[in-house]
């Protein structure tokens, strides 16, 4: 299992970060969208916590991802695949990463504005991006923050349904070399 | 020679009377603050009360007849983010809506042998009246004169976010309280 992409499968290190942070994102959906019904208690106050330091590992992986994306190369699309959905793909997953990176700093924004502790884990505190209380930017940031979460629900319909379609319709390799980086027809 | 006597009658008096007056002084609203700082999950925040009266007798040579009665406002709380001040605020904190006043009248006023000058007092908070002692910082410059005052409170003797929020590491246990106020001398 090569660390490094090839024409036919995704390298290890690829496979890592992507399915890593979308265990992340369905777990920060589920607390992001519970979390905001809970009743002002001390547990709230901890999962509001746990979503804000979720948030940031995610940040902090997808620049990772991001980083370590330039410096490889992508394995082919399927032989034979429309232009238009080769240009779909690649334009989702490049929405995918604008929303990995914008989500979390929309909501390290809201935080800002709002004026609310910010750590990791408790371990490291996390500057103000806004300089203290801002009461004007805060409801925006924040309709930001929820508008740009529902946008990556629409994104990621198309990304999983076109994936779950190239595996049973097309029966091709495009999710099982996302999987186990490996192509049925060997290489990779 | 009978207003020459008359206006040695009135200065004589005023003299002998002075001392035994501690002097009034008008506090300055527009230049005075009355701040406190404490941990909010760990990271330190500030907080102040708008509004506040405080009736100030004092001079530095006669401190046997100061006195110190200030009235504050709960409801003009402000730590600068506005879902933690309506919490603050309600029953679970400060309970404003049956205690809407905070009192604090000192008692004793003493110097130590370093000239450090101390007021010991009774803070009647949510309804729990308890001893505090205020380290006081008098600076006179005419008529005028700035008076700084710390006091180190502790939240759960008053039943400020006692049960469920009363673990330290979620809100600080010692809340440092400062009173930085402006000061007039009133017209006798």
């Amino acid at each position: 299992m090569p660390l490094r992409s090839t024409d036919t499968g995704w390298g290890a290190l690829v496979r890592a970060f992507h399915w890593a942070i979308a265990l992340l994102i369905v777990l920060q959906a589920v607390l992001g969208l519970t979390m905001v019904q809970l009743g002002v208690t001390p547990e709230k106050v901890r999962v509001f916590a746990l979503h804000k330091s979720i948030g940031l590992g995610i940040l902090a992986l997808v620049l990772l991802r991001i980083a370590w994306r330039l410096s490889e190369r992508r394995p082919a699309d399927p032989a034979g695949t429309p232009r238009w959905q080769r240009r779909a793909a690649h334009l989702a997953q490049l929405a995918l990463y604008v929303l990995m990176v914008a989500i979390p700093l929309s909501g390290w924004w809201f935080n800002s504005a709002a004026n609310a502790p910010l750590t990791w884990f408790g371990m490291l505190q996390v500057p103000s991006l806004t300089g203290g209380y801002d009461p004007l930017w805060k409801p925006r940031a924040l309709l930001v923050h929820q508008s740009l979460f529902w946008l990556l629900v629409a994104v990621l319909s198309v990304h999983v349904g076109a994936a779950l379609w190239h595996h049973f319709k097309q029966r091709d390799d495009v999710l099982r070399r996302m999987l186990s980086g490996k192509s049925r027809g060997g290489g990779g | 020679m009978k207003a020459w006597i008359a206006s040695f009658a009135v200065c004589a008096l005023a003299l002998v009377a002075a001392p035994a007056l501690a002097r009034a002084w008008q506090v300055d609203s527009a230049h005075s603050t009355l701040t406190f700082t404490n941990t909010y999950q760990a990271v330190a925040y500030t907080g102040q009360f708008r509004t506040f009266t405080a009736s100030i007798d004092y001079d530095p040579a006669d401190l046997a007849k100061a006195k110190f009665d200030v009235s504050v406002d709960i409801t003009s709380l402000d730590t600068q983010n506005s879902e933690r001040d309506s919490t603050a605020l309600g029953a679970d904190f400060f309970d404003a809506a049956k205690f809407p006043k905070a009192r604090f009248v000192t008692t004793a006023f003493r110097q130590a042998a370093n000239g450090d000058v101390t007021a010991a007092g009774v803070l009647t908070l949510r309804g729990v009246s308890k001893p505090v002692v205020l380290t006081v910082e008098f600076v006179p410059h005419g008529d005028a004169a700035t008076l700084d005052v710390t006091a180190h409170v502790k939240r759960l003797d008053f039943g400020i976010g006692s049960g469920q929020w009363s673990d330290p590491a979620m809100i600080g246990a010692d809340v440092a309280v400062h009173g930085h106020l402006t000061l007039d001398a009133m017209q006798h």
